[in-house]
């Protein structure tokens, strides 16, 4: 399954974090700045190509039908 | 002419019986403000009902009273219900009042208390039980009217901070009687699971305490509590709490504010985005260029340059131990023949003799002085005998007998009384010289 946006960048935080606390050797340092990579890249993916969402309502007969606010 | 004077009672009594046999004064609906009010020990109360312009007065009795559920006092807006009458003794009318409850807003305000305290009590507004809001939902449901400021506000903040966001409006009624038994079915249906939602907005926009009441009902605050989509309650304008915004996971105080607190801002995720790219980016460089300097140390390193120079210390390291154990091993054997020579110098071992010559003196000695022991010993024995023999001489009885004395003896015993003799007994008596046995002639006492 894919990752949500918010798992990614959930992930994204704690590598940084981990790796800013300074306790990281150097060779899983570099995994973990590739794998963080990755997901920022994943993120950015996201947001790009993410199309604006209509608005729907549950009608009664509990259907999903695009929705507008009526002025 | 006395007669056509009525006695105060006589009329009292009248007028009484007017007001008690018109239909329109049997059962009277009052509302008005409470003063003047008395509880009086007996359970009854009195008080006067009030407008702004006129007043009546009101008694309550006991057996009606009993049944309000509320404390009345004075200022407090009430809906009575009652019969009017005359009280003879007075020449009052007043108002006998059977049922009695708060106006309108106040009771409502009283149910809301209540209905607040009881809930609080069950924990259900306790900070545990509130469930986080995702930062950054996929999918938002929407309680409230399909129409109206609440759900313009809410989908046009949606759209302008976070358009990737989908939102699915579950429409319901949100004022009137049925609005809370629509509110909740909403719920229920949005919490059923089919939808796949983040996040639940709950609400509507401002008005009155009554527009808003639905909100307050309990079967609302259950239905909140009971959700497991986390909710953000947005009820009315600021001032208004209502009992769903403390049983809510987290309250907003306009409809805006939910979507605000729903959603992240899209530039928000740009920049934080950036922010952790900048940061691995320096982070990875500064790892790289540290880890290069602390290998351009070890490999300029003089041990690394000069291996032959590991060797070397070994060596000195090694000529030094073992000059440290030959210093060690000369000393010992120096400490050892010094002892050793000191032993065998010794006086005695060179002259075994001389311990003889000592023992041969002791010896002497010692019978030295036994010998003088003895002779003393001697010596003082015979001096002490003589002195015996020459007192014992002293005392010998027979001495006496030279200076003409004689001893008288009979059976051997010494005779010392007449009273020891008698006539014809044969008596012994020794002189200096010689003996005689004699024969008592006769005894004087």
């Amino acid at each position: 399954m894919e990752k949500s946006f918010e798992d990614a960048l959930k992930e994204l935080e704690a590598i940084v974090k981990e790796l800013e606390s300074g306790n990281v050797e150097l060779d899983s340092a570099i995994e973990k700045y590739t794998e963080a990579m990755k997901l920022v890249k994943h993120c950015n993916d996201k947001l790009n190509t993410a199309t604006e969402k209509v608005n729907k309502i549950l009608t009664e007969n509990k259907e999903l039908v695009d929705f507008e606010v009526s002025e | 002419m006395n007669d056509k004077y009525l006695k105060i009672s006589e009329l009292n009594t009248y007028i009484k019986s007017l007001f008690d046999e018109n239909p329109y004064l049997k059962k009277v609906y009052l509302r008005g403000e409470i003063s003047n009010f008395k509880n009086h020990s007996r359970g009854h109360l009195y008080f006067t009902l009030k407008d702004d312009t006129s007043r009546i007065s009101a008694v309550m009795f006991y057996s009606s009273a009993v049944n309000i559920n509320f404390a009345p006092e004075d200022g407090m807006n009430v809906l009575v219900e009652g019969r009017i009458s005359c009280y003879p003794a007075q020449g009052t009318y007043q108002i006998y009042v059977d049922k009695m409850e708060v106006d309108g807003l106040g009771n409502l305000y009283l149910e809301f208390e209540k209905l607040k305290s009881k809930l609080a009590k069950e924990g259900l507004f306790n900070p545990e039980y509130k469930k986080p809001i995702p930062k950054i939902p996929k999918r938002i449901g929407i309680i409230t009217a399909p129409t109206g400021a609440a759900i313009r506000d809410i989908l046009s903040t949606i759209k302008r901070r976070f358009p990737i966001c989908e939102t699915i409006l579950f429409p319901a009624l949100v004022q009137g009687e049925s609005a809370a038994p629509d509110i909740v079915r909403q719920i229920k249906e949005a919490d059923s699971g089919k939808y796949d939602l983040d996040v639940l907005i709950v609400g509507r926009g401002g008005g009155s305490i009554e527009d808003l009441w639905a909100f307050n009902e309990e079967i609302v605050a259950r239905a909140i509590f009971e959700a497991r989509v986390p909710i953000i309650s947005a009820v009315g304008h600021e001032i208004d709490f209502t009992i769903a915004d403390f049983v809510a996971d987290m309250r907003a105080p306009t409809p805006t504010g939910a979507a605000e607190m729903a959603v992240p801002t899209i530039t928000e995720i740009n920049n934080l985005l950036n922010s952790y790219q900048i940061r691995l980016n320096e982070f990875t460089h500064n790892l790289i260029h540290k880890s290069k300097l602390r290998l351009t140390n070890i490999t300029s390193s003089y041990i690394l340059k000069n291996p032959l120079s590991l060797y070397e210390l070994k060596e000195q390291k090694l000529d030094n131990l073992l000059d440290t154990l030959n210093n060690n091993i000369t000393k010992r054997l120096e400490n050892y023949t010094l002892i050793l020579n000191n032993l065998t110098s010794s006086y005695v071992l060179k002259n075994p003799l001389n311990l003889f010559a000592v023992k041969k003196e002791q010896l002497s000695f010692t019978k030295k002085n036994l010998y003088s022991n003895i002779n003393n010993i001697i010596l003082k024995n015979t001096h002490n005998y003589e002195i015996l023999v020459n007192t014992l001489k002293l005392v010998n009885p027979l001495n006496i007998l030279d200076k003409g004395y004689s001893l008288v003896t009979k059976d051997n015993v010494v005779i010392k009384s007449t009273k020891d003799l008698h006539k014809e007994d044969i008596i012994n008596i020794k002189l200096h010289e010689g003996r005689l046995k004699a024969l008592v002639k006769e005894v004087e006492s």
